[in-house]
Protein backbone atom coordinates (compact mmCIF):
# COMPACT_ATOMS: atom_id res chain seq x y z
CA UNK A 1 0.00 0.00 0.00
CA UNK A 2 1.51 3.28 -0.56
CA UNK A 3 0.67 4.59 2.55
CA UNK A 4 3.45 2.36 3.85
CA UNK A 5 6.66 3.87 2.53
CA UNK A 6 5.87 6.67 1.17
CA UNK A 7 5.97 10.83 2.61
CA UNK A 8 9.79 10.26 3.57
CA UNK A 9 11.31 12.95 0.69
CA UNK A 10 13.57 11.05 -0.82
CA UNK A 11 17.33 11.20 0.35
CA UNK A 12 19.53 12.38 -1.54
CA UNK A 13 23.15 11.08 -1.73
CA UNK A 14 25.13 14.03 -1.39
CA UNK A 15 28.33 14.03 0.19
CA UNK A 16 28.18 15.69 3.94
CA UNK A 17 29.30 19.44 3.52
CA UNK A 18 32.87 20.76 4.74
CA UNK A 19 32.78 21.64 8.26
CA UNK A 20 34.61 24.78 7.51
CA UNK A 21 31.95 25.90 4.69
CA UNK A 22 29.11 25.09 7.22
CA UNK A 23 30.78 27.09 10.00
CA UNK A 24 31.37 29.95 7.46
CA UNK A 25 27.17 29.37 6.72
CA UNK A 26 26.55 29.26 10.82
CA UNK A 27 28.31 32.47 11.41
CA UNK A 28 26.72 34.83 8.54
CA UNK A 29 23.66 33.67 10.18
CA UNK A 30 24.16 33.92 13.29
CA UNK A 31 24.04 37.89 13.13
CA UNK A 32 24.12 38.24 17.25
CA UNK A 33 27.13 35.82 17.51
CA UNK A 34 25.14 34.04 20.28
CA UNK A 35 26.15 30.55 18.98
CA UNK A 36 22.23 29.43 18.02
CA UNK A 37 20.19 30.39 15.68
CA UNK A 38 16.90 31.99 16.10
CA UNK A 39 14.08 31.46 13.88
CA UNK A 40 14.83 35.42 13.18
CA UNK A 41 17.91 34.66 11.96
CA UNK A 42 17.12 31.77 10.12
CA UNK A 43 13.98 33.47 8.30
CA UNK A 44 16.21 36.08 7.25
CA UNK A 45 18.70 33.80 5.84
CA UNK A 46 16.29 32.02 3.52
CA UNK A 47 14.55 33.04 0.40
CA UNK A 48 11.30 31.29 -1.01
CA UNK A 49 11.80 32.91 -4.30
CA UNK A 50 9.49 36.08 -3.78
CA UNK A 51 11.47 38.91 -1.99
CA UNK A 52 8.95 38.70 0.39
CA UNK A 53 9.80 36.79 4.41
CA UNK A 54 10.05 33.26 4.60
CA UNK A 55 7.61 31.33 5.87
CA UNK A 56 7.10 31.98 9.82
CA UNK A 57 5.09 29.10 10.80
CA UNK A 58 7.88 27.06 8.30
CA UNK A 59 10.73 28.08 9.91
CA UNK A 60 9.26 27.39 13.55
CA UNK A 61 9.12 23.72 12.31
CA UNK A 62 12.57 23.52 11.05
CA UNK A 63 14.05 25.11 14.14
CA UNK A 64 11.61 22.70 16.46
CA UNK A 65 12.54 19.58 14.50
CA UNK A 66 16.53 20.14 14.67
CA UNK A 67 16.71 22.18 18.13
CA UNK A 68 17.44 19.39 20.79
CA UNK A 69 17.20 21.02 23.88
CA UNK A 70 14.06 23.10 23.64
CA UNK A 71 15.98 26.56 23.45
CA UNK A 72 14.37 27.98 20.45
CA UNK A 73 17.14 27.95 18.35
CA UNK A 74 20.03 25.34 17.28
CA UNK A 75 23.53 25.44 17.46
CA UNK A 76 26.20 24.88 14.99
CA UNK A 77 26.05 20.87 15.77
CA UNK A 78 21.77 21.04 15.28
CA UNK A 79 22.75 23.34 12.25
CA UNK A 80 24.07 20.46 9.94
CA UNK A 81 20.80 18.62 10.21
CA UNK A 82 18.83 22.22 9.63
CA UNK A 83 21.07 22.76 6.05
CA UNK A 84 20.73 19.01 4.91
CA UNK A 85 17.11 19.39 5.61
CA UNK A 86 16.79 22.69 3.32
CA UNK A 87 18.68 21.39 0.68
CA UNK A 88 16.99 18.00 0.16
CA UNK A 89 13.86 20.04 -0.14
CA UNK A 90 15.37 22.43 -2.04
CA UNK A 91 16.89 19.45 -4.25
CA UNK A 92 13.17 18.39 -4.54
CA UNK A 93 11.75 21.77 -5.24
CA UNK A 94 13.88 21.78 -8.24
CA UNK A 95 13.15 18.51 -9.55
CA UNK A 96 8.86 19.11 -9.57
CA UNK A 97 9.19 22.83 -10.93
CA UNK A 98 9.45 21.37 -14.16
CA UNK A 99 9.10 24.68 -16.21
CA UNK A 100 11.82 26.42 -13.74
CA UNK A 101 9.29 28.88 -12.41
CA UNK A 102 10.18 29.15 -8.96
CA UNK A 103 6.79 28.02 -8.22
CA UNK A 104 4.75 24.82 -8.11
CA UNK A 105 1.59 25.03 -9.76
CA UNK A 106 -1.17 22.93 -9.43
CA UNK A 107 0.05 19.78 -12.13
CA UNK A 108 3.52 20.03 -10.59
CA UNK A 109 1.95 19.68 -7.03
CA UNK A 110 -0.17 16.44 -8.08
CA UNK A 111 3.44 15.10 -9.80
CA UNK A 112 5.24 15.72 -6.32
CA UNK A 113 2.79 14.35 -3.95
CA UNK A 114 1.88 11.56 -6.11
CA UNK A 115 5.45 10.83 -6.43
CA UNK A 116 6.11 10.51 -2.71
CA UNK A 117 3.11 8.17 -2.57
CA UNK A 118 -0.01 10.00 -1.76
CA UNK A 119 -3.60 9.68 -3.51
CA UNK A 120 -5.35 12.11 -3.59
CA UNK A 121 -8.26 13.56 -5.47
CA UNK A 122 -7.71 16.38 -8.08
CA UNK A 123 -10.71 18.46 -6.52
CA UNK A 124 -8.35 18.38 -3.34
CA UNK A 125 -5.48 19.87 -4.58
CA UNK A 126 -7.20 23.16 -5.20
CA UNK A 127 -8.10 22.92 -1.50
CA UNK A 128 -4.21 22.24 -0.88
CA UNK A 129 -3.20 25.36 -2.83
CA UNK A 130 -6.11 27.44 -1.39
CA UNK A 131 -4.66 26.62 1.85
CA UNK A 132 -0.98 27.10 1.88
CA UNK A 133 -0.20 29.56 -0.70
CA UNK A 134 0.58 32.56 0.97
CA UNK A 135 1.58 34.62 -2.35
CA UNK A 136 -1.83 34.27 -3.95
CA UNK A 137 -1.02 32.89 -7.35
CA UNK A 138 -2.33 29.58 -7.41
CA UNK A 139 1.00 28.04 -7.34
CA UNK A 140 2.93 27.35 -4.14
CA UNK A 141 6.12 28.82 -3.74
CA UNK A 142 9.15 26.89 -1.83
CA UNK A 143 8.29 27.82 2.17
CA UNK A 144 4.87 27.08 0.99
CA UNK A 145 5.51 23.40 -0.41
CA UNK A 146 8.04 22.71 2.29
CA UNK A 147 4.76 23.91 5.02
CA UNK A 148 2.36 21.86 3.24
CA UNK A 149 4.64 18.47 2.85
CA UNK A 150 5.27 19.21 6.95
CA UNK A 151 1.50 19.07 7.95
CA UNK A 152 0.71 16.27 5.39
CA UNK A 153 3.48 14.16 7.18
CA UNK A 154 2.42 15.05 10.78
CA UNK A 155 -1.19 13.75 10.28
CA UNK A 156 0.50 10.87 8.39
CA UNK A 157 2.46 10.14 11.45
CA UNK A 158 -0.52 10.52 13.85
CA UNK A 159 -2.61 8.41 11.71
CA UNK A 160 0.19 5.67 11.75
CA UNK A 161 0.45 5.75 15.58
CA UNK A 162 -3.20 4.79 15.44
CA UNK A 163 -3.13 2.16 12.93
CA UNK A 164 -1.74 -0.31 15.15
CA UNK A 165 -2.23 -3.00 12.50
CA UNK A 166 -0.81 -1.26 9.70
CA UNK A 167 -4.01 -1.72 7.62
CA UNK A 168 -4.89 1.69 6.68
CA UNK A 169 -7.71 2.27 8.59
CA UNK A 170 -8.02 3.75 11.89
CA UNK A 171 -11.16 3.44 14.30
CA UNK A 172 -11.12 6.51 16.59
CA UNK A 173 -12.97 8.30 19.23
CA UNK A 174 -14.20 11.55 19.18
CA UNK A 175 -12.54 12.97 21.91
CA UNK A 176 -9.09 10.53 20.42
CA UNK A 177 -9.78 12.43 16.55
CA UNK A 178 -9.88 16.10 18.02
CA UNK A 179 -6.87 15.59 20.13
CA UNK A 180 -5.24 13.68 17.01
CA UNK A 181 -5.95 16.30 14.65
CA UNK A 182 -6.91 19.86 16.65
CA UNK A 183 -2.96 20.77 16.46
CA UNK A 184 -1.70 19.76 13.65
CA UNK A 185 -3.82 21.76 10.55
CA UNK B 1 -28.48 5.95 22.82
CA UNK B 2 -26.87 8.51 20.47
CA UNK B 3 -23.85 10.03 21.32
CA UNK B 4 -24.47 13.25 23.26
CA UNK B 5 -21.14 14.82 23.19
CA UNK B 6 -21.37 16.60 19.85
CA UNK B 7 -22.69 19.99 20.53
CA UNK B 8 -25.74 21.50 19.83
CA UNK B 9 -26.10 23.36 16.30
CA UNK B 10 -24.41 26.58 16.53
CA UNK B 11 -26.52 29.23 18.25
CA UNK B 12 -28.53 30.94 15.40
CA UNK B 13 -28.09 28.09 12.67
CA UNK B 14 -30.60 27.50 10.46
CA UNK B 15 -31.10 25.74 7.10
CA UNK B 16 -29.72 26.77 4.23
CA UNK B 17 -30.48 30.13 2.06
CA UNK B 18 -33.95 30.36 0.03
CA UNK B 19 -33.00 31.36 -2.95
CA UNK B 20 -36.32 32.60 -4.21
CA UNK B 21 -36.43 34.91 -1.48
CA UNK B 22 -32.99 36.51 -1.59
CA UNK B 23 -33.71 39.61 -3.48
CA UNK B 24 -35.81 40.97 -0.68
CA UNK B 25 -33.07 39.75 2.22
CA UNK B 26 -31.77 42.62 4.25
CA UNK B 27 -28.21 40.86 4.02
CA UNK B 28 -28.52 39.80 0.27
CA UNK B 29 -27.75 43.69 -0.78
CA UNK B 30 -24.45 43.98 1.90
CA UNK B 31 -23.15 40.16 -0.01
CA UNK B 32 -23.59 41.73 -3.73
CA UNK B 33 -21.22 44.42 -3.07
CA UNK B 34 -19.11 42.43 -1.28
CA UNK B 35 -18.79 39.53 -3.68
CA UNK B 36 -18.51 41.57 -6.99
CA UNK B 37 -19.36 39.66 -9.97
CA UNK B 38 -18.79 36.00 -9.58
CA UNK B 39 -21.22 36.21 -6.60
CA UNK B 40 -19.01 34.58 -4.52
CA UNK B 41 -17.22 35.73 -1.36
CA UNK B 42 -13.40 34.63 -1.16
CA UNK B 43 -11.29 35.16 1.98
CA UNK B 44 -9.96 38.10 1.41
CA UNK B 45 -13.28 39.69 0.45
CA UNK B 46 -15.04 38.30 3.89
CA UNK B 47 -12.25 39.63 6.06
CA UNK B 48 -13.18 42.83 3.87
CA UNK B 49 -16.89 42.84 4.35
CA UNK B 50 -16.34 41.66 8.25
CA UNK B 51 -14.09 44.88 9.12
CA UNK B 52 -16.59 47.22 7.07
CA UNK B 53 -19.64 45.89 8.75
CA UNK B 54 -17.41 46.31 12.16
CA UNK B 55 -18.23 42.83 12.87
CA UNK B 56 -15.59 42.53 15.52
CA UNK B 57 -16.96 45.71 17.10
CA UNK B 58 -15.06 46.66 19.28
CA UNK B 59 -12.82 43.92 19.07
CA UNK B 60 -9.60 43.54 16.35
CA UNK B 61 -10.94 42.63 12.76
CA UNK B 62 -10.93 39.31 11.82
CA UNK B 63 -6.97 38.02 10.43
CA UNK B 64 -7.29 36.38 6.55
CA UNK B 65 -6.30 32.68 8.17
CA UNK B 66 -9.73 32.58 10.20
CA UNK B 67 -11.60 34.04 7.25
CA UNK B 68 -10.29 31.34 4.71
CA UNK B 69 -11.34 29.08 8.25
CA UNK B 70 -14.70 30.03 7.79
CA UNK B 71 -15.24 29.66 4.06
CA UNK B 72 -14.04 25.97 4.32
CA UNK B 73 -16.60 25.42 7.46
CA UNK B 74 -19.46 26.11 4.78
CA UNK B 75 -17.80 25.51 1.65
CA UNK B 76 -19.67 22.30 0.37
CA UNK B 77 -18.92 22.37 -3.00
CA UNK B 78 -15.21 22.81 -2.44
CA UNK B 79 -15.19 25.93 -4.34
CA UNK B 80 -12.88 27.86 -1.63
CA UNK B 81 -15.40 30.81 -1.86
CA UNK B 82 -18.42 30.93 -0.32
CA UNK B 83 -21.81 31.81 -2.50
CA UNK B 84 -25.32 33.69 -0.83
CA UNK B 85 -26.83 30.85 1.35
CA UNK B 86 -23.32 30.13 3.01
CA UNK B 87 -23.22 33.71 4.22
CA UNK B 88 -26.30 33.91 5.40
CA UNK B 89 -25.75 30.94 7.49
CA UNK B 90 -22.07 32.42 8.58
CA UNK B 91 -23.83 35.64 9.26
CA UNK B 92 -26.14 33.88 12.04
CA UNK B 93 -23.39 31.38 13.44
CA UNK B 94 -20.85 34.28 14.19
CA UNK B 95 -23.57 36.17 15.40
CA UNK B 96 -24.35 33.79 17.96
CA UNK B 97 -20.47 33.46 18.99
CA UNK B 98 -19.96 36.76 19.47
CA UNK B 99 -22.59 36.87 21.70
CA UNK B 100 -21.61 34.38 23.75
CA UNK B 101 -17.74 35.79 23.42
CA UNK B 102 -19.05 39.04 24.80
CA UNK B 103 -21.37 37.54 27.50
CA UNK B 104 -18.02 36.35 28.80
CA UNK B 105 -15.83 38.95 28.41
CA UNK B 106 -17.26 41.49 31.33
CA UNK B 107 -14.62 43.75 30.97
CA UNK B 108 -14.54 44.21 27.76
CA UNK B 109 -11.14 43.53 26.88
CA UNK B 110 -11.25 41.59 23.61
CA UNK B 111 -9.77 38.41 25.31
CA UNK B 112 -10.95 35.75 27.72
CA UNK B 113 -9.27 33.65 29.75
CA UNK B 114 -8.76 29.79 29.84
CA UNK B 115 -10.83 28.67 32.34
CA UNK B 116 -13.96 31.04 30.75
CA UNK B 117 -13.23 29.67 26.91
CA UNK B 118 -13.44 25.93 28.93
CA UNK B 119 -16.73 27.09 30.08
CA UNK B 120 -17.96 28.44 26.99
CA UNK B 121 -17.05 24.93 24.93
CA UNK B 122 -19.25 23.37 27.35
CA UNK B 123 -21.79 25.71 26.84
CA UNK B 124 -21.73 25.18 23.09
CA UNK B 125 -22.91 21.49 23.93
CA UNK B 126 -19.23 19.82 23.34
CA UNK B 127 -18.34 16.92 25.45
CA UNK B 128 -14.68 17.11 26.13
CA UNK B 129 -12.10 15.75 28.83
CA UNK B 130 -9.95 18.80 30.58
CA UNK B 131 -6.75 16.82 28.61
CA UNK B 132 -8.70 17.55 25.09
CA UNK B 133 -9.83 20.75 26.32
CA UNK B 134 -6.96 21.80 27.27
CA UNK B 135 -4.67 20.74 23.99
CA UNK B 136 -7.45 22.88 22.27
CA UNK B 137 -6.88 26.37 24.55
CA UNK B 138 -3.19 26.06 24.52
CA UNK B 139 -3.64 26.04 20.28
CA UNK B 140 -5.03 29.48 20.71
CA UNK B 141 -3.51 31.01 23.91
CA UNK B 142 -0.89 33.90 23.28
CA UNK B 143 -0.41 35.16 26.85
CA UNK B 144 -2.22 33.01 28.61
CA UNK B 145 -5.64 34.95 27.04
CA UNK B 146 -7.88 33.98 24.07
CA UNK B 147 -8.89 36.64 21.53
CA UNK B 148 -12.19 36.73 19.94
CA UNK B 149 -10.70 36.52 16.47
CA UNK B 150 -9.08 33.48 17.89
CA UNK B 151 -11.96 31.94 19.96
CA UNK B 152 -13.45 32.62 16.57
CA UNK B 153 -10.96 30.18 14.79
CA UNK B 154 -11.19 27.61 17.55
CA UNK B 155 -15.34 27.84 17.15
CA UNK B 156 -14.59 26.94 13.54
CA UNK B 157 -12.60 24.22 13.78
CA UNK B 158 -14.50 22.59 16.04
CA UNK B 159 -17.48 22.57 14.52
CA UNK B 160 -15.69 21.87 11.14
CA UNK B 161 -14.21 18.80 13.04
CA UNK B 162 -17.16 17.36 14.42
CA UNK B 163 -19.11 17.45 10.82
CA UNK B 164 -16.50 15.62 9.49
CA UNK B 165 -16.14 13.50 12.27
CA UNK B 166 -20.01 13.10 12.38
CA UNK B 167 -20.02 11.83 8.37
CA UNK B 168 -17.99 8.63 9.49
CA UNK B 169 -19.81 7.62 12.73
CA UNK B 170 -22.23 5.94 10.87
CA UNK B 171 -23.69 4.16 14.43
CA UNK B 172 -23.82 7.63 16.17
CA UNK B 173 -21.85 6.12 18.92
CA UNK B 174 -19.08 8.61 19.03
CA UNK B 175 -17.04 6.06 17.29
CA UNK B 176 -15.68 6.89 13.76
CA UNK B 177 -13.14 4.96 11.28
CA UNK B 178 -11.33 6.44 8.90
CA UNK B 179 -9.15 5.32 5.58
CA UNK B 180 -5.91 6.88 5.41
CA UNK B 181 -6.55 8.56 1.98
CA UNK B 182 -10.36 10.19 3.48
CA UNK B 183 -8.23 11.04 6.99
CA UNK B 184 -5.44 12.84 5.05
CA UNK B 185 -8.34 15.12 2.58
CA UNK B 186 -11.07 15.68 5.42
CA UNK B 187 -8.81 16.86 7.52
CA UNK B 188 -6.92 18.86 5.18
CA UNK B 189 -9.89 20.53 3.99
CA UNK B 190 -10.63 22.38 7.20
Amino acid sequence: MAYQNQYRPPQYNNAPPDQSFLWNIFQRVDKDRSGAISDTELQQALSNGTWTPFNPVTVRSIISMFDRENKGGVNFNEFAGVWKYITDWQNIFRTYDRDNSGFIDKTELKQALTGFGYRLSDQFYNTLIEKFDRQKRGQVAFDDFIQCCIVLQRLTDVFRRYDTDQDGWIQVSYEQYLSMVFNVV
Amino acid sequence: MNFQGYGAPAAGGFPGGFPAQQQQDPLYGYFTTVAGQDGQISAEELQACLTQANFSGGYRPFNIETCRLMISMLDRDMSCAMGFAEFKELWAVLSGWKQHFMSIDRDMSGTVDPQEMTQAIGSMGYRLSPQATNSIIKRYSSNGKISFDDYVACCVKLRSLTDAFRKRDQAQQGVASFQYDDFIQSTMSI
